[in-house]
């Protein structure tokens, strides 16, 4: 509570316009700048041009419970719901993963089929791979479609800035952190955003199956 | 004090264009140091331990980035893709690769994003220092290293909050060192820290009128220690509104790295 009337006077006297459009609104991007070899760590050499906000861009190696590591980037093509969590999480957060698959249960079944689900762990130091596949195990989490992964802490760092999702470590090594479920286009644009929890969002709910239902966005 | 001066190697045809700007950043020790945090890392923790790390003497300069974006062009204006940077990026240079009358190669960069600004501190060979660094060396004055209960010093930090947003920006290193010989903390620029998202206090300033407890996974939202100090508080206030593309005419950042960074002098008789 108290904090925002301080962050609205601080942004005033830094004289910032701090951007308002959410995710679910996302501005088609400008046509993507050209990218070289020689681009240092976020930018990704690319096929094939990305819109400017297509989150393919960052250059995330991701190492799954179950199999080779892989690039962020190869899980273009399909539409994607993204969310960052910790397997060792124990209050809520165990809602975010039955939220998603209840969402992805109640798809029609030939959509279910045309997405991907990627959940990014916090916690790069202990939930290696084999931790990774014991929480998919234990929440019963099955199929090719279904990445559960780490990355290294700068890469998860900057996954979830460009999510806007908040995270810190605490000293018992639980991380306190927002739950925001994304859904990105085929091509990696954020379409829709949840924050919430409890309950169905069912806005968007609707956005998924649209964008699933559709061409791929 | 003396010891771990880490001065990165300017490349030399990057220092020919601008001698001033381009001149080797300067990192200087700071801790290790038990930080009694405006932002606690749990609740009934007083401190938290910072290790030794080093910090750059001055923020950033316009002619050091502008070296930077010549070598890279992916972030030049014009180029970066929206999901690295919003577009007020570099807004006020003349042109992509030029600085113009509106940017002095000895002022601060600022309009950069952090993914910009995280860019430039890893080719540099560092990265941005995280929040409780900075708060430690922030804490100092030219006397103390924590002057943070000193009214004196609040005032002074409160007056600069209070200068309009819209001043010229005064060039890099006018003030006055701290006792590590850090510079410009506090009176020039806001700065980039690396986990700028990770500043997680409650009723975060995006949510306005979301109360909803469930939105935080964990321990939840904690509280703030010390809230007479506004000084410090209002840079959380500000950080923890940002996104990672935002860029702002007064947010400009500097870099950090370990201590224990090859050391630049000494090396060969003193020589410069």
């Amino acid at each position: 509570m108290r904090s925002l009337p301080l962050a609205a006077a601080a942004l005033l006297l830094a004289g910032i316009a701090v951007a308002t459009t959410s995710a679910a609104h996302a501005a088609d991007a400008p046509p993507p700048a050209h990218h070289h070899d020689m681009a240092s760590m976020q930018l990704l050499p690319a096929a094939g041009p990305l819109p400017g906000t297509s989150l393919y861009q960052l250059d995330l190696a991701l190492e799954p419970a179950d199999a080779a590591p892989f690039r962020l980037a190869t899980l273009a093509g399909r539409p994607l719901l993204v969310t960052m969590f910790y397997s060792h999480c124990t209050s809520v957060c165990p809602l975010l993963t039955s939220q998603l698959q209840r969402l992805v249960a109640s798809l029609a079944p030939a959509s279910r089929e045309r997405i991907d689900v990627l959940m990014v762990s916090f916690d790069s130091r202990r939930d290696t791979p084999p931790e990774l596949a014991a929480f998919k195990s234990a929440h019963h989490i099955d199929g090719p479609r279904w990445h559960v992964a780490r990355g290294s802490t700068s890469d998860v760092r900057a996954l979830a800035a460009a999510l806007g999702i908040q995270y810190r470590e605490l000293p018992d090594h639980s991380f306190n952190h927002s739950a925001i479920l994304t859904l990105l286009d085929a091509q990696g644009v954020p379409r829709a955003r949840s924050e919430q929890l409890a309950g169905d969002d069912q806005a968007f709910h609707a956005a998924v199956e649209r964008l699933v239902a559709g061409k791929g966005g | 004090m003396k010891g771990v001066r880490t001065a990165l190697l300017c490349q030399a045809l990057l220092c020919l264009g601008y001698p001033a700007a381009g001149a080797a950043a300067e990192r200087l020790p700071v801790g290790p140091a038990e930080l009694a945090s405006v932002l606690p890392s749990s609740p009934g923790v007083a401190t938290v331990h910072v290790a030794r790390f080093a910090l750059d003497r001055v923020p950033v300069t316009n002619g050091q980035f502008l070296a930077f974006v010549r070598r890279n062009p992916q972030w030049q204006r014009g180029r970066v893709p929206a999901l690295f940077a919003d577009e007020d990026y570099l807004s006020h240079w003349v042109g992509a690769g030029a600085l113009g009358a509106a940017a002095l190669p000895d002022q601060p960069v600022t309009r950069v994003s952090w993914f910009a600004a995280r860019a430039y501190c890893a080719d540099q060979g560092g990265r941005l220092p995280d929040w409780q660094e900075w708060e430690l060396a922030a804490a100092a004055d030219g006397q103390r290293a924590d002057a943070r209960q000193d009214p004196a010093w609040r005032n002074r930090i409160l007056d600069w909050y209070a200068q309009p947003a819209n001043r010229q920006l005064a060039t890099v290193g006018q003030g006055a060192p701290d006792v590590h010989g850090i510079q410009d903390l506090h009176g020039l620029v806001w700065e980039w820290v690396e986990d700028f998202n990770a500043l997680i206090v409650s009723g975060d300033s995006r949510n306005q009128g979301d109360a909803d407890k469930l939105k935080f996974c964990g321990a939840g939202a904690l509280s703030l220690q010390d809230k007479d100090n506004f000084a410090i508080l209002m840079r959380i206030a500000f950080l923890s509104a940002l996104e990672a593309r935002s860029t702002a005419r007064s947010l400009g950042f500097r870099c950090a790295s370990p201590s224990e960074a090859p050391q630049a002098e000494h090396a060969n008789g003193g020589q410069p």
